[in-house]
């Protein structure tokens, strides 16, 4: 049997030092080490997914550290960090274990981004000191059975009934549903407001009357993880319980949701480290044709992309989470890219392992399991795509390999005109464009923040893969 | 002043994508929180709007548009124009 204890031949850590903001680079490196030791210590990936659960002394440890407050308040006993940090650190639990790092990344995403940015003074005293010290934990339910990436479909209405409110729905796919004490929920909330079709977000205790958590989802992956479906069965709230302007929820899930789908980025690049550390690993010791495997010349070349996909994904999310003014467009390429590449590194990875990454025990087959998601969950990538296909219309995007989409754009438009607008295939094909864009542009900021020799190997290399992506989407022109 | 006929055409489109029934659109009416239209399904009216009509809309006019009246005041400008 192959010798998976084996130390894990070194790969290169994530610089943290590119584009960290000023001030969190000290506090995320001082919690690195810890974290890194605390994870591999107690924390047992695949026991976790054997169980479906994650073991109450795993999150007790990273309650004493203070995770569950890392991008809360320090006014409410967080530790105030931006979104570069929580990210990194979020990156670092992946690394071990998805399912951890998607609890507590739910948490601080997701989870609290609604409360921390919109609640009223009364709400964030009422529940953020619970909330960053772990007491409590939080989710965020928007998903419907009929409302999934089109939010515009949601059933789940807040009405008023003789001058109170009443919630009434069901909500879906909801992380941490079973582990979470307070929800934000997002609403149809017609007639309030004075909006006919209105969006509210609502705060939701577990403990409401008329509030029933569903059981666990039986799930392909992050199966230590928590989800389950959450039914409201003309729940009544009070005012107090509105988040945010009556009527306009939507506007404000766009930030939370921006927010949201960069922790999980981050996430997607702690597995895409995993996945190399291990697979650079058993190339160093599975020997084939009287050779180790990464003596050969088709496997450094797999290798060698690996790495560089690493590294355009470790710089596009860390671009995105340093410009909160820009992140409503900039966590589209950062989600969307984390976690196509991620998954084509954790694809290379089982690849390599041969029959070995097809058998659970050497934990590939799990990273495959649990990276499936993210390309569905926080904005199914083919929506986003479109998305970023509309901004690039008003904003075209800039760097180094821009041209190719603006030149994609000026076709399109003389093309279709108006109808571009409604042509959602060539906005598609123009924000995969737009992100190959994105990417290129972090790449090379990270390689110029680094200046290193490897760093620049490793920016051309991924500039010269993403051509090719960009030559299969058309946009050689 | 638009003519009635290419209001309630217009209503009409607006009326098939958000599901609000044509009698209860008005002009006051935001796109976003009356009819319920995102921003990727309010491209997707401008563009509607111009296959009708064959006029042409900027995409940097287009994006502007929030409300039934700026729509309404859109198409009478541009059908005039065309």
């Amino acid at each position: 049997m192959l010798d998976t204890a084996a130390p894990p031949a070194p790969v290169a850590r994530p610089s943290l030092a590119a584009l960290a903001p000023p001030g969190e680079l000290d506090v995320v490196e001082a919690l690195v080490d810890p974290l890194d030791r605390f994870c591999r210590d107690r924390i047992d990936p695949r026991e976790n997914d054997r169980r479906k659960s994650i073991p109450a002394d795993v999150l007790d440890g990273l309650k004493e550290m203070g995770l569950f407050g890392l991008s809360l308040p320090e006014s409410h006993g967080g530790c105030g960090l931006g979104l570069w940090a929580t990210g990194s650190i979020a990156a670092v639990i992946a690394r071990r274990d998805r399912s951890v790092a998607t609890t507590l990344g739910l948490h601080l995403g997701l989870g609290t981004r609604g409360l921390v940015r919109y609640g009223s003074a009364d709400q964030q005293d009422r529940y953020l000191p619970r909330l960053a010290s772990g007491e409590i934990l939080a989710a965020f339910a928007t998903t419907e059975p009929a409302a999934g990436s089109d939010l515009s479909a949601l059933r789940c209405t807040l009405s008023e009934v003789e001058g109170a409110l009443a919630l009434r729905g069901q909500k879906c796919f909801v992380t941490n549903g079973g582990l979470a004490s307070l929800y934000t929920v997002s609403t149809r909330s017609p007639g309030l407001g004075g909006m006919r079709k209105g969006q509210t977000l609502v705060l939701v205790e577990r403990g409401d009357a008329g509030v029933c958590v569903g059981a666990e989802e039986d799930k392909l992956g992050l199966r230590a993880s928590s989800t389950t479906m959450l039914d409201f069965d003309d729940v009544a709230l009070g005012a107090e319980r509105i988040l945010g302007p009556v009527g306009q929820g939507a506007a404000c899930l766009q930030h939370i949701l921006a927010y949201g789908r960069t922790v999980m980025a981050f996430g997607c690049t702690g597995t895409a480290h995993a996945a190399l550390a291990a697979t650079r690993n058993h190339c160093s010791v599975r020997v084939q044709f009287g050779r180790t495997l990464d003596q050969l010349a088709v496997v450094r070349e797999q290798l060698a992309d690996m790495e560089a996909k690493l590294f355009a994904i470790e710089a596009l999310v860390r671009w995105a989470a340093t410009d909160e003014s820009k992140l409503e467009w900039r966590s589209l390429a950062a989600k969307v890219l984390a976690s196509d590449l991620s998954g084509e590194i954790v694809d290379t990875a089982l690849q390599l392992h041969g029959g070995y990454g097809f058998i659970e025990e050497t934990g590939i087959a799990l990273l495959a399991r649990d990276a499936r998601i993210t390309r569905i969950f926080e904005g199914a990538n083919d929506v986003l795509r479109v998305h970023r296909g509309l901004f690039a219309l008003t904003q075209a995007p800039e760097g180094p390999q821009a041209a190719r989409c603006r030149d994609a754009i000026g076709e399109a438009r003389a093309r279709l005109g108006t109808r571009l607008l409604g042509d959602h295939v060539t906005l598609h094909r123009l924000g995969s464009l737009a992100m190959l864009a994105d990417a290129a542009t972090a790449a090379l900021q990270r390689a110029d923040h680094e200046g290193t020799p490897e760093a620049r190997a490793l920016a051309a290399r991924w500039l010269r893969l993403s051509m090719s992506y960009a030559l299969c989407l058309g946009g050689e022109s | 002043m638009i003519a009635p006929a290419t209001e309630a055409r217009i209503y009409k489109i607006l009326s098939d994508l958000s599901a609000v029934p044509q009698q209860q659109i008005k002009r006051g009416d935001r796109l976003r929180e009356d009819l319920g239209l995102d921003s990727v399904s309010s491209m997707e009216l401008v563009s509607m709007l111009s296959e009708e009509f064959s006029i042409d809309v900027e995409l940097e006019e287009a994006v502007r548009i929030t409300d039934v009246a700026g729509l309404l005041a859109l198409a009478e400008n541009r059908i005039g124009d065309a």
